[in-house]
C-alpha cells in the first residue's frame, strides 16, 4: 500500500531532528511549555467546573429570596407553607444561614442552621443532622474552619460575637467531610435556634426558602407561580445557577486563551524564523537528497514527519506534565487564580476529571498551528535548486 | 542512442549585470555502454553537462533526451523520479551525510519508495559486496577514510542499479593508489554494461584502455 | 457572542486556514492564468514549484478540516448545555439563522476539498500534468465557498445569545412544527424506505454494469435520501423512541458516538461514488464506494432488526 507509513522516512526524520539537537530542543521545550500551561488551565477549570456542578446538582431546584429595594431581606417562614401548596412541589424548607466574619483570622464562615426533624435540603446535611446534638449548644465544622479556629486557640468551643456585642458560646461537636470540598470547607452547621441567636433573627423569619420539585420539567412553571404569588421575591432555579457558573468559567478560561493566542502567535513567528534560516549544511543535504532521486513531495513529507514528531511529542509531554502538575502537585500558584480570594477556599483538592474533548481542544490549539508554521519554510527548502550541490 | 544533447545553451544569471554562459550551443551523443570522459579545466562547463543530463538543472535552450524521455522538459518531481530510476551520481565531495551510518547513507535513494525491508536489505547487500564495504556497514561515515567514503558514495549511486553513472571529478580528493582502485571499479561497472560519463581534469583518465572517447570542453564549447 | 475555549479554537484555526488559503488562492490564480507545461521558461519553472506549495497548503487545510468538523459538532453539543432549551447540537444550529446553511455548506466543502485532492492526485500522476489549470481554477471556486463558510461560522457564533430560549431537537424535527426541515416529514414511511433501498439497489446495479455517470448520480441522490431516511426512520430505532427524530443526538456519548461512524461511512461511500463520475480508471473507487454504502445500509438495517428481535414489534 502506498499510504502506509514509511518507517525508513520516519527514521530519517528522527535522525535529522537529532542532528540538529539545539534547534529541536529549543522548539520542543517552548512548545511543551506552552502546551503544559494551556493544559493545566483547562484541567483546573474543568475540575472546578465539575466541583461546582456537583455542588449545584446537590442544590435545591428553586431558591426563593425576598427582595426589598434591590436588596436581600429575611423572608417570612410562612411563605414556605404557601409554596408547599403549589401543585408539583415536593418540599419547601425555610433555611436559616449567613456569613460570620471572624476578625482574628480575617475570614468568612458560612453558618448553616438545621432542624432535627425537618427534611434536609441537602444529602450531606442529613448525615450531619444525625451526629449533631440538638439539645446542647453544639456545632459541626468543615475541615477548613476547624483548622482556622484551632490556630486561634479554640479547641473545644467557639465564641460568636452577637450583633449586640455579647458572646455566644458554642461547643465543637465534630468535623464533617463530603466528597466535594469546595462547598463544605468553610461551613459550620448548628441548630437553627443557635443561628438565629447569633444573627439576631426573629423566630418567624428565614434567610431564604428552598423548594424541591418532583418533576424536573415543571421547575420553570413552579418558579413562575411563586413569582406571581410573591412579586417581591427573587426566584432562582438550578439551571440559572448552572449556566452562570459555566459562563464565568468559560469567560475566565477565555481570557487565558486570549493570552495564549498572543504567545502562540509569538511562537509561530519564532518557529517560522528558526525554520527559515537554513544552514549551508542543511541546504547541501536537501540538494543531495534531490540529486539522488527524492521528489519535492518526499522532502516535504519528511519535513512534515519532523514537524509532526516534534509537535506530537511536545503535546504528549505537555499534557502528561500538566496532569502531574494539576492532580499530583495540586497546581501550586495557578490554582489561586481560579478559586477566588478567600483563604479558606484554596485548600480544596481538584477532583480528577478527564475528557476526550479537552484533549482534542488542546490538540487543535497546538499541533495544527505548529504544522502551519512549518509549511512555508519546509516548502522553501524542498524547492531549492538541486544543482547547487555539484557546483 | 542513450544520451543526446541537442543545441544546448546554459546561461547562469549570477545577478542582473553578471551573466555567465556556461555552455554555448553544444551537441553531444553518447551510446549505450560507452565510457566517455569530459576533459576540461574547472569552470569549463563539464559539471554543467552532468547536471543537465541528470535533470538537476534545465538548459536555457536546447533539448536533452535520455533513452526516450525528454529530460529537459521534466517537472521537478518527475526529474527526481528519472534520477532515481536511471542515474547514479558520484559527486566530487561524495556528498554523504556524515552523521549517518554507511548503511543509512546507501539506502537513502530508496527511502521515499517505501519498499519492504527485505527488498531494501537485498539491494543493500548487493552493493556492499560489490564495492567491498560489508564490514563497515554500521559505521558512521564521518569515521571512514577518504577512499572508503568514495566507495560508499559509489555504492549509493548504484543501489538502484541505474543504467547511467555520472562521476564529477571522482579522483580530485584521492591519492594515486586510490585513484587506481577507482578505475578498477569503473572497469567493473563498464563490464556490467553501464553507460558512464566522467568529468575530470585528471590526466590519469585520458589514455585508459576502457575509455571509449575523450571529449574536451573549453569555456562552454566542445573542441 | 459566545466565546468558549472551543469556539475560540475553531475561530483561530479558521483564521489560519483563511490566511494560508489566501496564499494558495493567489498562487492558484497565477498558475491558472500563466500555466504552460510546454514552456521551458524560468517563469513556468517557478510556477511548477509554487504549484507544489499551493497543493501542500490545500492538503494541510483539508486534513485538519475533517477532524475539526467532528470537533465542531462536538462543540455545538457542548454549547447546547449552556443554551436554555437546547439538548443537543440541533438546538444550537437552529438558534441562529445561519446554522443550517453553515452545516450544509461545511458538508459541501468537505466533498469539494476531497474531490480537489483526488483531482490533484490524478494530476501529479501524469508527466504532462493535464489537470493543473483545471484544479487551480477549481480551487479558486472552493476558496470562495470556504471564505463564505468562515464568515458564516463567525456570524453564527456571534449570533448565539446565551440567555435566549431555543428549540430542542424534539420540536425542530417533528411533523407538527412548521419549520422548513419539518416539511420532509410528510413522506410516508413505506415510500421513504422504498426510495432508500431502491436507490441502494440502483447503486449496486450500476456497480455491476459499470455505468460511471449513473453510478455517480445515484450516489449523489443517496446522500440526500440516506440522510432523510436516517432522520425519519432509522434514527427512531437508534433512539428506540418512535417520536425522536434528530440527526445530532446519536453523536453523543449516550449512543456510543455511533453517529460519527454512520456519517463517516456515508461520506466515504458517496464520495468515492462521485469520484467514479469524474475520473475514468477507478475500479478501486467503485469498490470502496460500494463497500461503505453497503456498510451504511447494513448498519442502519441492523438497528431495526435488532430492535425487532429484542422487542418483537416495530416502532
Amino acid at each position: 500500500m502506498r499510504t502506509k507509513i514509511n518507517i525508513y522516512l520516519v527514521e530519517y526524520a528522527i535522525n535529522s531532528l537529532l542532528r540538529q539537537k539545539y534547534k529541536t530542543l529549543f522548539i520542543t521545550l517552548v512548545l511543551t511549555a506552552l502546551i503544559f500551561l494551556l493544559s493545566s488551565i483547562f484541567f483546573i477549570t474543568n475540575s472546578i467546573k465539575y466541583e461546582l456542578q456537583s455542588t449545584v446538582d446537590s442544590l435545591p431546584e428553586i431558591t426563593v429570596q425576598k427582595i426589598n429595594g434591590g436588596r436581600h431581606y429575611d423572608i417570612e417562614v410562612s411563605v414556605a407553607d404557601d409554596i408547599l401548596a403549589i401543585t408539583g412541589v415536593k418540599s419547601a424548607v425555610a433555611r436559616v444561614w449567613g456569613y460570620y466574619y471572624f476578625e482574628n483570622a480575617g475570614v468568612n464562615f458560612s453558618v448553616v442552621g438545621i432542624d432535627e426533624y425537618e427534611e434536609q435540603y441537602k444529602n450531606s446535611l442529613t448525615n450531619v443532622a444525625k451526629t449533631l446534638d440538638f439539645s446542647a449548644s453544639s456545632m459541626i465544622l468543615g475541615a477548613g474552619v476547624k483548622k482556622i479556629i484551632n490556630e486561634n486557640y479554640y479547641k473545644e468551643y467557639f465564641n460568636f460575637i452577637k450583633p449586640d456585642g455579647t458572646l455566644k458560646r458554642v461547643d465543637i461537636g465534630g468535623v464533617f467531610d463530603t466528597d466535594t470540598e469546595l462547598e463544605s470547607n468553610d461551613v459550620i452547621v448548628m441548630s437553627k435556634e443557635s443561628v438565629r441567636e447569633i444573627f439576631d433573627m426573629s423566630e418567624n423569619k428565614a434567610t431564604d426558602i428552598v423548594v424541591k420539585v418532583a418533576n424536573e420539567d415543571e421547575i420553570a412553571t413552579v418558579a413562575l407561580k411563586i413569582k406571581l404569588l410573591y412579586p417581591d421575591s427573587r426566584v432562582i432555579t438550578k439551571d440559572d445557577l448552572k449556566i452562570s457558573y459555566q459562563n464565568i468559567f468559560d469567560y475566565k478560561s477565555g481570557i487565558f486563551l486570549a493570552l495564549f493566542v498572543v504567545s502562540l502567535f509569538t511562537f509561530f513567528i519564532i518557529i517560522y524564523d528558526k525554520l527559515s534560516g537554513l544552514s549551508s549544511e542543511e541546504k547541501r543535504e536537501i540538494g543531495v537528497l534531490k540529486a539522488i532521486g527524492w521528489r519535492v513531495d518526499d522532502v516535504l513529507k519528511e519535513k512534515f514527519y519532523e514537524g509532526f514528531i516534534v509537535s506530537f511529542f511536545s503535546y504528549m509531554s505537555g499534557v502528561i506534565l500538566a496532569l502531574f502538575f494539576v492532580y499530583m502537585l495540586r497546581a501550586p500558584l495557578l490554582q489561586n487564580i481560579f478559586t477566588g480570594y478567600s483563604q479558606l477556599k484554596t485548600s480544596f483538592t481538584l477532583p480528577f476529571v478527564f475528557d476526550m474533548q479537552t484533549l482534542a481542544l488542546i490538540f487543535f490549539l497546538s499541533v495544527p498551528i505548529y504544522i502551519a508554521a512549518t509549511i512555508i519554510p519546509s516548502w522553501r527548502s524542498a524547492a531549492l535548486e538541486a544543482d547547487e550541490v555539484i557546483r | 542512442m542513450m544520451i543526446e544533447l541537442k543545441n544546448i545553451t546554459k546561461i547562469y544569471e549570477v545577478n542582473k549585470n553578471n551573466i555567465v554562459t556556461a555552455l554555448d550551443n553544444i551537441n553531444l551523443e553518447i551510446r549505450e555502454g560507452e565510457l566517455v570522459v569530459l576533459k576540461g579545466a574547472s569552470g569549463s562547463g563539464k559539471s554543467t553537462i552532468l547536471s543537465l543530463i541528470a535533470a538537476l538543472s534545465k538548459p536555457t535552450s536546447g533539448e536533452i533526451v535520455v533513452e526516450t524521455s525528454r529530460v529537459s522538459k521534466l517537472s521537478d518531481n518527475f526529474a527526481s523520479d528519472f534520477r532515481r530510476d536511471n542515474i547514479g551520481f558520484v559527486f566530487q565531495k561524495y556528498n554523504l551525510i556524515p552523521a549517518l551510518s554507511v548503511k543509512e547513507n546507501i539506502i537513502l535513494p530508496l527511502v521515499p519508495l517505501n519498499l519492504h525491508v527485505k527488498e531494501i536489505e537485498e539491494k543493500l547487500i548487493r552493493v556492499l559486496k560489490m564495492f567491498h564495504i560489508e564490514h563497515k556497514e554500521n559505521q558512521l561515515v564521518k569515521n571512514l577514510s577518504g577512499g572508503e567514503q568514495q566507495r560508499v558514495a559509489i555504492a549509493r549511486a548504484n543501489v538502484n542499479n541505474p543504467k547511467i553513472i555520472l562521476a564529477d571529478e571522482p579522483t580530485a580528493n584521492l591519492d594515486e593508489k586510490l585513484s587506481l582502485s577507482f578505475i578498477e571499479i569503473l572497469k567493473e561497472l563498464k563490464a556490467e554494461g553501464k553507460t558512464i560519463v566522467v568529468a575530470t581534469h585528471d590526466p590519469l583518465f585520458f589514455n585508459l584502455e576502457i575509455v571509449d572517447r575523450v571529449v574536451e570542453i573549453h569555456q562552454g564549447v566542445l573542441l | 457572542m459566545i466565546l468558549t475555549p472551543e469556539v475560540l479554537a475553531i475561530l483561530i484555526l479558521n483564521a489560519i486556514f483563511a490566511l494560508f488559503g489566501m496564499v494558495a488562492f493567489v498562487l492558484s490564480v497565477k498558475i491558472y492564468l500563466n500555466w504552460d507545461i510546454n514552456s521551458t521558461s524560468t517563469a513556468q519553472y517557478r510556477l511548477e514549484k509554487q504549484s507544489s506549495l499551493a497543493a501542500t497548503i490545500i492538503k494541510y487545510i483539508f486534513s485538519i478540516k475533517v477532524p475539526l468538523f467532528i470537533f465542531f459538532i462536538f462543540t455545538l453539543d457542548k454549547i447546547s448545555n449552556v443554551l436554555t432549551g437546547a439538548m443537543c447540537a440541533a438546538g444550537v444550529v437552529d438558534a441562529t439563522e445561519q446554522g443550517t446553511y453553515l452545516i450544509v455548506l461545511k458538508i459541501i466543502n468537505l466533498y469539494l476539498f476531497a474531490l480537489w485532492l483526488k483531482l490533484n492526485a490524478e494530476d501529479v500522476k501524469d508527466r504532462n500534468q493535464p489537470h493543473t489549470k483545471l484544479k487551480f481554477g477549481f480551487f479558486a471556486l472552493i476558496f470562495f465557498l470556504f471564505i463564505v463558510e468562515v464568515i458564516l461560522e463567525w456570524v453564527m457564533f456571534s449570533a448565539i445569545e446565551i440567555d435566549k430560549m431555543v428549540s430542542c431537537c424534539g420540536s425542530i424535527y417533528s411533523s407538527s412544527a412548521n419549520s422548513g426541515i419539518s416539511s420532509i416529514f410528510s413522506l410516508g414511511t413505506a415510500a421513504l424506505l422504498a426510495l432508500f433501498y431502491g436507490n441502494y439497489l440502483l447503486i449496486v446495479l450500476f456497480y455491476f454494469l459499470k455505468k460511471r455517470y449513473l453510478f455517480a448520480v445515484t450516489n449523489m441522490l443517496f446522500v440526500v435520501i440516506a440522510i432523510i431516511a436516517l432522520i425519519l426512520f432509522f434514527g427512531t430505532y437508534i433512539y428506540e423512541l418512535p417520536s425522536h427524530h434528530c440527526p445530532f443526538c446519536f453523536l453523543q456519548r449516550d449512543y456510543y458516538y455511533i453517529g460519527y461512524l454512520i456519517y463517516g461511512m456515508l461520506f466515504v461511500g458517496t464520495f468515492y461514488g462521485l469520484v467514479v463520475g469524474f475520473f475514468k480508471e477507478s475500479i478501486l473507487s467503485y469498490k470502496i464506494s460500494l463497500l461503505f454504502n453497503s456498510l451504511y445500509v447494513i448498519l442502519l438495517s441492523l438497528y431495526v432488526v435488532v430492535y425487532y428481535l429484542k422487542n418483537g414489534v416495530l416502532l
